[in-house]
């Protein structure tokens, strides 16, 4: 653009140029990628919020429908559709991500077919297979619009939270779909983690704290210690089918019973008693008794008699939480903060049993749905490098060793669990035949000593090992694992000097090509996303040409333009204006580029008049 | 003097000796991390993205390696020009052989009589031999008897590994 490239010596910048330097805040969002729910945050000044929709909802079910026309839904709407249309509706993808079929040991209510090279399974649908990734990214797409819309055009970058037992798979799935939906993952960060510092608890020196994260469907506990900003998970547990659902049906099957209902009830039927059910739950978090009726019968349900009916579950998240203090060898007066996540720990009967069992203090003052999306957003905003108070430094951990096969089917762990990370380890093997010119190596995760206990990861092959005698030649094989527990693998052969080296990805991940295919394919099959971000590029676009040639106008359209060049150029800004109203991206684009074009002869003379000045107080000597 | 360049104790700025001030290796631990950890530079190009991770991971390699005291007498070793890993015929003491194959004896029937009692006296000697040898290991090194120094290492190593042991045995008796 011939305009924003004139500077002014002398009189300080241009107002054009002055408005593009200012210190621009670096826009960046916290992302929640829930199994039932997913939430998007942002933060400022230490400060965060989650983003809601026009009527408030902050919370977006993590439900995709695909329609026959590939029409992509996402949220709320997507879950009405599930209803009719549960075969191309998909929920809890997270459960799939970085999974292989064997992994998948209950029922769906969509298909899934194996990918050909023993990946990540496919799900089908009216429009056509798609990838777990795939799915998570138009939920991930979803959220970031939301951020965009609210923080004003292009994101700098997302942290998005996973599961602190998340494998390298899981984790790299999780990155794919970010890649995929256009974002850059400033850092992968585990939803304890996020927990805590949405608490602060990040800045005190030493500390031991649960993570209670009772969710919809599941139940993830997390014991972890924080030391002057090193955050190591200690211990994980839970039961990934224990969740706000099953205190739902516990009031479900109380209606039965009290209705003396025995006959089978319709789709329609089952839907509106569980939405009474969620509803008579709710009520009780804050009233004694609530009345619940269902069809033509009516009763009461009081606080006391739901917390009978729920007091088994209960139970059973706090056995999972014995289970992790004894894991990790800790006991329960160790525990100096419990934080609470997941929309049920509101009620009642569970905050009282957790803070009963740990008798630490427990934190519920956040919104429980929110607290790991307002940590994501937090360390976001860090990250984008807007800084705020002390700077802290998160540290993370690997939450499983990683390793290689050895002879007799055993697994040697090279990097254990719980190392700082980033890390990188090498490790040395010889061959073991004369002659031998090629090493397969098999990349392990887990703790397990024997290898068909443990997650491959990968397989490949080292070629070109010069024949010698077997000891002889030597591979060295180095894990480096990033800050955000990815890995790269890479194995060198040392003793001749001739170096080959292999990069490989997980089987599970996606290969960069695959992505770029996704990234592709969305584009076409999404043409209205695009056809929207060209509009808003185009706008801005046009935005930008106004400004600058409104502001140069008024610097030096009087003595440089004549008055007719004077009015040619306001009328085109008017037509521009007019035009970017239209929301026809093609005819702003062009309309710019028009009056670009008329404003290049303004443009020459503006610099020659300031070359003039610049060189006006300077002799010749100088210049040359 | 380069990040790459420098042995890890000089990489944290402490003294090249056993002897270590563990809050100076924290203090100086965390410095460096806050420095060149990769979130610092998450919107910088890859060149500096690829130096920042593989600067962080020759920090934590370093600090691992000064924090135990088992790897940082190997590491004194290998600064020092001797290869702790070579096992050497002539460098064995016999005398502790012996005592070695004592020990493992122990051990066995000690979980083969599930003596959880036992498992922890074993334990609380086997740790003094530890730290008695730790003086050694540093009172050799610092005289500059790195043969000797050596051969104590080589019997840490022992013993590190048996405590190990011990522990993993006592974990499964007590069924965690």
């Amino acid at each position: 653009m011939a305009l924003l490239s004139i500077s002014e010596p002398g009189q300080g910048k241009s107002q054009a140029h002055a408005a593009d330097n200012k210190v621009v805040k670096k826009s960046a969002i916290g992302i929640d990628l829930g199994t039932t729910n997913s939430l998007v945050a942002i933060a400022s000044e230490g400060r965060a919020h989650a983003l809601c929709d026009h009527d408030g909802q902050c919370l977006v079910p993590s439900v995709v429908h695909y329609a026959e026309d590939g029409k992509v839904t996402v949220g709320y709407e997507a879950w009405l559709k599930g209803a009719k249309d549960s075969s191309n509706t998909i929920s809890s993808v997270k459960r799939l991500m970085g999974r292989g079929k064997e992994d998948i040991h209950y029922d769906l209510p969509y298909e899934i077919v194996s990918a050909d090279n023993g990946g990540m399974p496919v799900i089908k649908t009216a429009a056509g297979s798609k990838s777990p990734v795939e799915v998570s990214a138009e939920i991930l797409k979803t959220l970031v619009r939301r951020g965009e819309e609210e923080l004003g055009g292009e994101l700098e970058g997302a942290v998005i939270t996973v599961p602190a037992y998340f494998d390298e798979s899981q984790r790299q799935a999780t990155k794919d779909a970010a890649q995929l939906a256009g974002i850059k993952v400033l850092r992968l960060l585990g939803e304890p983690t996020a927990a805590a510092i949405a608490y602060g608890l990040d800045r005190k020196q030493e500390e031991t704290v649960m993570i209670y994260d009772l969710g919809g469907g599941t139940f993830d506990v997390s014991l972890m210690r924080l030391e002057q900003g090193v955050f190591k998970v200690l211990a994980t547990g839970g039961d990934a089918a224990l969740g706000g659902d099953d205190l739902d049906r516990t009031i479900i099957q109380w209606v039965l019973n009290e209705a003396g209902i025995t006959d089978e009830l319709s789709y329609a039927q089952l839907n509106s008693l569980a939405s009474i059910a969620r509803h008579a739950k709710h009520e009780l978090t804050h009233s004694e008794q609530t009345q619940v009726t269902f069809e033509q019968w009516s009763g009461t349900l009081t606080r006391e008699q739901f917390n009978t009916l729920i007091d088994v579950l209960v139970e059973q998240t706090i056995k999972a939480c014995r289970r992790v203090l004894r894991d990790a060898k800790i006991t329960v007066d160790e525990i100096s903060d419990v934080v609470m996540v997941g929309g049920s720990t509101r009620t009642p009967r569970v905050r009282e049993r957790v803070s009963e069992f740990f008798g630490a203090e427990v934190h519920t003052e956040i919104d429980p749905d929110k607290v790991v999306a307002v940590g994501a957003a937090l360390q976001a905003d860090v990250l984008a490098g807007n800084k705020y108070g002390d700077d802290i430094l998160l540290l993370d951990v690997i939450p499983l060793s990683l390793g290689i096969e050895t002879m007799g089917g055993l697994m040697e762990k090279i990097i254990p669990r719980n190392t700082t990370i980033p890390v990188a380890r090498a490790q040395q093997f010889t061959t073991y035949k004369d002659g031998q010119t090629a090493m397969s190596l098999h990349v392990l995760q887990g703790e397990r000593e024997l290898v068909s206990d443990c997650r491959s990861l990968a397989m490949f092959e080292l070629k070109g090992i010069p024949p010698m005698v077997a000891g002889a030649a030597v591979v060295e094989v180095t894990f480096q694992v990033d800050a955000d527990g990815l890995m790269e693998v890479q194995a060198k052969e040392l003793s001749t000097g001739t170096v080959s080296s292999v990069v490989i990805k997980p089987s599970y991940g996606l290969e960069d090509k695959d992505i770029e295919k996704m990234i592709m394919d969305s584009y076409s099959s999404a043409a209205s996303d695009k056809e929207a971000r060209a509009l808003q590029e185009s706008r801005v676009e046009a935005e930008r040409i106004i400004e600058a040639l409104v502001s140069a106008l008024v610097v030096d359209g009087q003595s440089l333009l004549s008055e007719a060049e004077y009015a040619r150029l306001e009328e085109g800004i008017l037509q521009l204006q007019k035009t970017i109203e239209s929301g026809d991206s093609d005819a702003i684009h062009e309309a710019s580029e028009a009056l670009n074009e008329a404003t290049l002869e303004f443009a020459g003379r503006r610099m020659n008049t300031q070359i003039k000045t610049a060189l006006a107080g300077h002799s010749i000597e100088e210049i040359d | 003097m380069s990040l790459q360049q420098a042995n890890y104790f000089e990489l944290f700025s402490l003294p090249i000796s056993f002897q270590l001030e563990n809050t100076q290796l924290e203090v100086a631990y965390k410095k460096l991390q806050s420095e060149f950890h990769p979130d610092r530079v998450v919107n910088a190009d890859d060149r500096t993205r690829v130096q920042a991770l593989q600067q962080t991971s020759m920090i934590n390699d370093a600090y691992v390696t000064l924090k135990s005291p088992l790897k940082r007498a190997a590491y004194l070793l290998k600064l020092a020009g001797v290869d702790a890993e070579e096992h050497n015929q002539l460098h064995l003491d016999e005398a502790f052989l012996i005592q070695q194959m004592e020990m493992r004896e122990t051990l066995a029937s000690l979980i083969g009589d599930e003596d959880l009692e036992g498992l922890d006296a074993m334990k609380d000697s086997i740790d003094k031999e530890k730290t008695t040898r730790l003086a050694n290991f540093e009172a050799q090194f610092t005289a500059s008897q790195f043969v000797k120094a050596k051969s104590i290492y080589n019997q840490l190593q022992f013993i590190y590994k048996l405590l190990d042991e011990i522990d993993k045995a006592e974990e499964k008796l007590l069924d965690y």
